[in-house]
């Protein structure tokens, strides 16, 4: 059945391209029926026929083994997770110590904790979701403090200088109550807008 | 007969506004952020990786192996292309080099003895189509890795030539060379076992 597999000269290596009788190269007629090339040439030469039905019979073999492939359990998502976070929780990138409290108390903050719970405050505000959020000491010696820097997606058609001034609020508010950690600053930017009638909500902390 | 193009789902249109933040914050430090990354991208890249090594277990494994690497590299982590498609690259590669270092497979005349390892099917449901199904799992042992992964992504992934070439590291020309000989050798595979 697959005529073509014997063609006039064998090729030394059995995965080079071949020409078949009628003069078409294997990898132009599989070329063609792969972009479904319109070529009348494909529905009427044996040679192509055969070479194209080499083809077909691999790809339903190909459809068998996707579907297989996949009929068993499906993947235990939920375990693989906790195996890779107990390695990631062993390799925490906790980033660097900020002060907290009065600048002669000895009590530190580590910047990812910290940041996670200004990310938190930011997204308080609706429609607000907070990505980066870099904290550092002010280089302000004496007055102490931590510039905070964040970067968030905000909703659109809202007034942007109102919603920075409320998330500046809310970090500011969080920063002091949950932390106790006196802030110098808080430089928001504003990197996307977010549609509202597209609302991402999932993931959420 | 061309029916059977077709194109699985794109590694992640799901919320990319919000995948991107993730992947920022993981790459400060946020393990949580991490966790809802990995627990998302978990299942398909465990479906790729099973596809190209052929076994699950192997395949949880890398995809494991995959993801911490990904934490460790988050840092370097440009934001140039998608979280989905850097860990897609980063588990492609993993089973390169696994399939890479795997012992060089039985020749075509007694591949066909190799009992199949992990997908055994019981005897009463073994139809043709199976047979045919089970031929090509076997005659997947005779492709190089590179040939294999390049199948495998565009065949059993769906995946466009230029989205393998990115992931491979390879140009869109030797990726269409590679599929062209894989199909070569798993047609003439399957032919000459009938």
């Amino acid at each position: 059945m697959t005529a073509h597999t014997d063609p006039p000269n064998t090729p030394t290596d059995a995965t080079e391209d071949e020409r078949l009788p009628c003069g078409r190269l294997l990898s132009e007629v599989w070329t063609a029926w792969e972009d479904q090339a319109d070529d009348p040439h494909l529905h009427e030469c044996p040679h192509c026929g055969a070479a194209v039905h080499d083809l077909d019979q691999l790809q339903s073999a190909m459809s068998g083994l996707r579907e297989e492939s996949w009929d068993g359990a499906a993947p235990d998502a939920a375990s693989l997770t906790r195996r890779v976070m107990d390695v990631v929780r062993l390799e925490l990138r906790p980033g660097r110590p900020l002060p907290l409290g009065e600048p002669d108390e000895d009590l530190w903050v580590m910047e990812a904790v910290a940041a996670r719970k200004l990310r938190a405050a930011a997204e308080t505000v609706p429609g607000v979701r907070a990505g980066s959020c870099r904290l550092r000491p002010s280089p302000e010696q004496g007055e102490g403090g931590v510039e905070v820097r964040m970067e968030i997606h905000a909703p659109s058609g809202v007034a942007l200088a109102a919603l920075a001034d409320d998330v500046r609020a809310q970090v500011g508010h969080a920063a002091d109550r949950d932390l106790g950690m006196p802030v110098a600053s808080v430089d928001i930017r504003v990197t996307d807008l977010i549609d509202s009638s597209a609302d991402g909500q999932e993931g959420r902390d | 007969m061309a029916g059977v193009r077709r194109h699985t789902e794109p590694p992640d249109t799901r919320s990319t506004g919000d995948e991107g933040l993730l992947a920022i914050r993981a790459a400060e430090g946020d393990e949580d952020a991490f966790a809802v990354l990995v627990q998302r991208h978990a299942p398909s890249l465990i479906r790729l990786a099973t596809r190209l090594l052929g076994s699950r277990t192997e395949a949880e494994d890398a995809v494991q192996d995959a993801f911490i690497s990904a934490w460790r590299r988050l840092p370097e982590f440009q934001g140039t292309s998608s979280f989905g498609t850097w860990t897609y690259r980063i588990v492609t590669n993993r089973c390169l080099n696994i399939l890479r270092a795997r012992k060089p497979v039985a020749p075509l005349e007694t591949a066909g003895q190799v009992p199949a390892p992990e997908h055994a099917v019981s005897p009463a449901r073994i139809t043709e189509a199976r047979d045919a199904v089970r031929e090509l799992r076997e005659a997947l042992d005779l492709l190089s890795a590179e040939q294999r992964a390049c199948w495998v992504l565009r065949e059993l992934d769906g995946r466009p030539y230029d989205f393998i070439a990115d992931a491979v590291g390879i140009s869109q020309e030797a990726v269409r060379a590679r599929v062209f000989r894989a199909r070569r050798c798993l047609t003439q595979a399957l032919g000459a076992w009938r």
